[in-house]
């Protein structure tokens, strides 16, 4: 997975951050400072974190533009809320809990989810084909085409490896809803991808 | 396809969907942005670019600078023979011509602009001094105007709104500079007679 994700990151023509001892105690000055009003710190904390961010975003909005936006309003407000930030969990984990909010908030108000500029498969990196399941593309389509509600969770549990806990924690939902959302993200999926095949 | 297909199917599908990339270079830079934004101690607060108030702003600037540009035209043959020369020379100077991330203005463009810019600098000192106080309001009404939707455009770079505008901006300037050049050619001509 480790060598698939390497390649991948290589193709997208970017270097992945390898999180080591060194850049998390890194991590913890930059938040540090970061709460003290240093930009230049932020700045860092950016650097470190916007892809993953950025992924996030994409994959749950579907859309490149709103994708970025949402991005920005993410970091603005992990900027405003930074002081609350105490540690509990990993600095990673609260900046993506702040960016589903901002996607979700983002969601609510406006009812642009159909208007996709760009597919997310026109940017995502062009994975590796595996298994007998067709390939990572179609995959990445498939997910695209979800239902919102099924999307969300598929992309939080399935994708980012969040738990039925986390993830119903942070779109707002039942751990049960959660489930049951999941089931139906697998069902559609199994259906598109097999007709695909077939 | 019986039960144990579908474990298998549902097994690859959730193995797949864990090798998924899970970071994505976004395509541009979106830190210039959120730097703006964001607010500091002692420095009032900035949300990223309202743009339904810059594009009213924008919008207003617009309709002065096209009332101006109007005055201008209808005034034109009214103007007394200009003297030449006279006055602090007006100036055109180089504008941004960057469209969010995905365009820009052609070379084309560019080039069509310098040219009558060059010319517009030089016919300016034939116009009267009211005229070029006229030109100059003008000018600067169409330059806040760009100013103010290139900030709108730096926060939100693809708002196909804020874009045309800019493009319309554009064109309202190089109508001012064209009818600035008519202006001095005509009165060249009756100069001449």
């Amino acid at each position: 997975m480790a060598a698939l994700l390497t390649a991948t990151a290589a193709a997208a023509g970017y270097e992945a951050v390898p999180v080591t001892a060194e850049s998390t105690t890194e991590e913890h000055g930059w938040i540090r400072k970061a709460q003290t009003a240093d930009s230049a710190a932020f700045g860092s904390l950016y650097r470190m974190h916007v892809d993953r961010v950025y992924g996030l975003c994409l994959r749950m909005t579907g859309n490149v533009a709103e994708a970025e936006d949402c991005t920005q309003d993410a970091f603005i407000q992990a900027w405003s809320k930074l002081n609350n930030f105490r540690g509990e969990s990993a600095f990673s984990t609260w900046l993506h809990r702040v960016a589903v909010n901002t996607v979700l908030g983002r969601m609510r108000k406006s009812r642009r989810e159909q208007d996709r500029i760009r597919a997310v498969s026109d940017v995502l990196p062009a994975p590796e084909t595996i298994g007998d399941s067709g390939g990572l593309r179609d995959l990445e389509q498939a997910i695209d085409e979800l239902p919102s509600g099924a999307r969300h969770v598929f992309v939080l549990h399935a994708v980012y490896g969040y738990s039925h806990d986390e993830t119903s924690d942070m779109l707002g939902i039942a751990a049960g809803t959660s489930k049951a959302q999941l089931h139906r993200a697998r069902r559609l999926l199994a259906q598109q991808l097999k007709t695909e095949c077939a | 396809m019986n039960e144990t297909d579908n474990n298998n199917f549902d097994d690859e599908l959730m193995a797949a969907a864990a090798e998924l990339a899970t970071e994505v270079t976004p395509d541009r830079d979106l830190w210039p942005g959120i730097e703006q934004a964001l607010p500091h101690p002692g420095r009032p607060a900035r949300t990223v670019w309202n743009s339904t108030w810059a594009q009213a702003a924008a919008v207003l600037l617009l309709v002065g600078g096209s009332s101006g540009v109007t005055y201008l035209a209808i005034t034109e043959d009214l103007s007394p023979l200009p003297p030449v020369a006279g006055g602090p020379t007006l100036v055109f100077e180089p504008v941004s011509g960057s469209f969010g991330s995905m365009y820009n203005l052609g070379p084309d463009y560019q080039d069509a602009r310098r040219s009558l810019v060059a010319t517009v600098d030089e016919e300016l000192g034939r116009l009267t001094a009211e005229e070029r106080n006229e030109v100059q309001k003008n000018i600067d009404v169409i330059r806040a105007a760009i100013e103010e939707i290139n900030k709108a455009l730096a926060a939100e770079p693809d708002n196909a709104l804020l874009q045309k505008l800019l493009l319309s901006t554009y064109r309202d300037e190089l109508g001012l500079m064209m009818r600035v050049d008519k202006i001095t050619s005509a009165a060249m001509r009756r100069g001449d007679i």
